[in-house]
């Protein structure tokens, strides 16, 4: 039932975030936004956590929305708040994830004139979201919420910006309660049939099939039919990064993460595959390496939701532009129904060789303790519903080699913007989105001190998660670059030996220890996870091991440095 | 490379043009012409030209019409369509013989002199950008104090269903 309001801005902001479900707020407050902030006390219905850097309430509100597969809104005030923002913004953009930014804005009078804390969003926001708005009549604040919301989720996700002028949000208007909007542009779902018929004739003749999974596979929920699919073709699964746990990587199928710091067993089968089904993923330069030799005997099949992707990287023998999980259900239905396919058995023995042969190893007893040791010993304690977050640089890359993650959005990293000091607030808005599940974030030294200051926001709020920082003391992937391909000549990437890291946590009030040798690392992480507090455990690791195998920059697959 | 043309019919707020024109500044794209008008409906027409191989031109098409506000993007063969660019021409005050020789290639390609004092006149010339590019050239800086010009206009030869 519809009925007519008459509420201000700031009160049909809140009405209209209730309507779209909406349980949780990561932001800070300021001059602009202070009639918002005034509405949201009287709320009950809605939780804000008060975060203490925008760009951390940017990370936990992409982190929420990879754990739910929802929207996660994330607030903050005009200027510095909002431009604050927009790395955490631009992150979920490359990174497809859901996340609304609703900033404050100087009055619509003061616009342009230079005002005190104005910035023009709409201009900065505008290359960085799929889609962005600014709000100049209070009366349009419930549909601007409704289409961002809309548009956050729609096809291939991405981050919306919504901009306030203070005077939207103190002005009245009558409200007609909920909204009802016209979206013409929502994505097509169906895949065309004779696309999908075509797919499936390459995959019935293929002798050494292969699927890359990516980010949409989890996006749209497609995991079943991925395993369904891989099993009834015999086909091995390598993934992006962003697909880890779109596959349990467990599975005898599953060949773990390819590209620049992928599995050599994956590396090598995508190099020698002779069909690959690429299902949503864009092919980024750290996957493919040199275009020239990356599946290059290989017939390419490209799902995806956006038509943006399909052959923008890599040249497509059959595009298919849908939804991962209907493109792939409809293949299995097709296959199911065909009685002579073709078993590649021999490729199967090949590639199970590559994944014996070239299996990672992580038993390592070395002290000072090696990273993969860490990697390994995290997998034995934490059960198949933790969530891991990561940091970036070597800290991600040996999270990303080395960790079987078994479900989807188990695993949430910063994929394509790389930003560095994700992985803490993201695990913080992961943890308020799943409080069921323990949440670890796999950190770096250099990474997590770019946010460490949310170690307040989690006190406070008591978000009980743990970081587990991969400490050598150097911004440690510039470092391996450096040393590898800038003969050794380490330039800004030496961190000295502050802070002390168990210290820092407990002056926030965290747990905070601090571990050198491989047999401490089990009961110290037990302890972390069951101390009932937010933990930092600072793992002092050898400084010098790098992030191996790897293809340098525009490599070939098949050319790991080892 | 080609030139490509697109018909973009988007809604008309502001933001729309720098909405469109990054997409290609991004991918290094120089748009050649840029005409806006607003249709009946109240959408705005949009009409681009700019040079790229049938890869880019394929890839920028998909990147437009992603863009929220943009309703359709219709891709003319300029074959297919009917081209127009509207120049208005300022001459120089020129001695008698030279405002003469003016008068008359502006009769001879069909434009229309619309003001004319003291040896300096302001004509209108239309027709195919070459058209223009040519008289514009022929008359040259000597000639011509100052050229205002509307930029190309296409609309298909399709009339659609009957």
């Amino acid at each position: 039932m519809r009925k007519m309001v008459e509420l201000t801005g700031s009160k049909a902001l809140l009405e209209a975030l209730k309507a779209e479900g909406v349980k949780h707020i990561f932001g800070i407050p300021g001059g602009a936004m202070i009639p918002v902030y005034d509405a949201l006390y009287d709320e009950r219905e809605i939780h804000h956590i008060l975060m203490r850097h925008e760009q951390g309430a940017a990370h936990a509100a992409d982190g929420y929305a990879r754990a739910l597969g929802k929207q996660g809104v994330c607030m903050a005030t005009s200027g510095p708040g909002a431009t604050n923002l927009t790395t955490g913004v631009l992150n979920a953009y490359m990174d497809s994830s859901p996340v609304v930014a609703i900033t404050g804005q100087v009055s619509s009078s003061m616009l342009g004139t230079d005002a005190f804390q104005e910035a023009d969003m709409l201009s900065v926001m505008l290359p960085i979201t799929k889609h962005n708005f600014i709000v100049h009549r209070t009366e349009d604040v419930p549909r601007t919420v409704r289409l961002a919301f809309k548009i956050a989720i729609d096809g291939r996700p991405g981050p919306v910006h919504i901009d306030l002028p203070k005077d939207v949000q103190v002005g009245k208007a009558d409200f007609k309660m909920p909204v009802k909007i016209n979206y013409p542009k929502a994505a097509k779902l169906e895949p065309d049939a004779e696309q999908v018929r075509k797919a499936i004739g390459l995959l019935t003749r293929a002798e050494q099939p292969l699927i890359f999974a990516g980010g949409g596979v989890i996006w749209s929920g497609a995991s079943a039919e991925l395993v369904a699919l891989a099993e009834l073709l015999d086909a091995p699964v390598v993934t992006s990064l962003l697909g880890k746990g779109a596959i349990p990587e467990d599975h005898p199928l599953a060949l773990g993460m390819l590209g620049m710091h992928g599995r050599m067993a994956a590396n090598l089968a995508v190099t020698e595959c002779d069909l690959l089904l690429g299902v949503g993923v864009r092919f980024d330069d750290r996957v493919t390496g040199d275009l020239r030799y990356f599946a290059p005997k290989a017939k390419i099949i490209h799902v995806d939701i956006d038509p943006v992707e399909v052959g923008k990287i890599v040249r497509v023998d059959v595009p298919v532009v849908g939804d991962a999980k209907k493109a792939l259900a409809a293949m299995v239905k097709g296959l199911r129904g065909q009685a002579k396919r073709r078993r590649p058995s021999e490729w199967l023995k090949r590639v199970q060789k590559y994944r014996k042969d070239f299996a990672p190893r992580m038993d390592y007893d070395e002290v000072p303790i090696k990273p993969q040791r860490v990697i390994k010993e995290l997998m034995g304690v934490l059960d198949e519903n933790a969530i891991i977050t990561t940091e970036v640089g070597q800290c991600e890359m040996w999270a990303a080699h080395y960790f079987n993650v078994r479900r989807p959005r188990h695993f949430i990293s910063s994929g394509g913007l790389g930003t560095m000091g994700f992985g803490f607030p993201a695990s913080l808005g992961v943890k308020v989105a799943r409080p069921e599940c323990d949440v670890l974030d796999v950190a770096g030294d250099g990474s997590f001190l770019m946010n460490s200051q949310e170690l307040a926001t989690a006190v406070e709020n008591k978000i009980n998660v743990v970081v587990c920082i991969l400490d050598n003391r150097y911004l440690g992937m510039v470092k391996q670059w450096q040393d590898l391909f800038f003969k050794k000549r380490r330039s800004a990437v030496d961190l000295g030996k502050t802070p002390d890291f168990a210290k820092l946590a407990k002056a926030y009030g965290a747990w905070g220890d601090r571990v050198t040798r491989p047999s401490e690392l089990a009961p110290k992480l037990r302890e972390a996870l069951r101390c009932g507090k937010p933990a930092v455990l600072d793992v002092v690791i050898d400084p010098d091991e790098q992030c191996l195998p790897m293809v340098p920059a525009g490599g070939r697959l098949d050319q790991m440095l080892t | 490379m080609k030139t490509r043309i697109f018909s973009v019919l988007c809604e008309n707020v502001p933001g729309v043009m720098m909405r469109i024109s990054r997409v290609f500044t991004r991918r290094q794209i120089n748009l050649d012409s840029i005409t806006v008008g607003i249709e009946p409906s109240g959408l705005a027409r949009i009409i681009l030209l700019f040079k790229a191989d049938d890869r880019m031109a394929e890839f920028m098409h998909r990147v437009l019409v992603r863009l929220i506000p943009i309703v359709n993007v219709e891709v003319l063969d300029p074959k297919q369509s009917i081209v127009r660019e509207v120049a208005l021409l300022k001459t120089h005050r020129l001695d008698d013989e030279g405002i003469l020789r003016v008068l008359g290639e502006i009769d001879r390609i069909g434009g229309r002199v619309l003001e004319l004092k003291e040896n300096a006149l302001v004509a209108e010339i239309y027709g195919t950008h070459e058209r223009i590019e040519e008289t514009i050239k022929g008359l040259g800086p000597d000639v011509l104090k100052e050229v205002a010009r509307s930029g190309q206009v296409f609309i298909s030869r399709e009339m659609g269903p009957k």
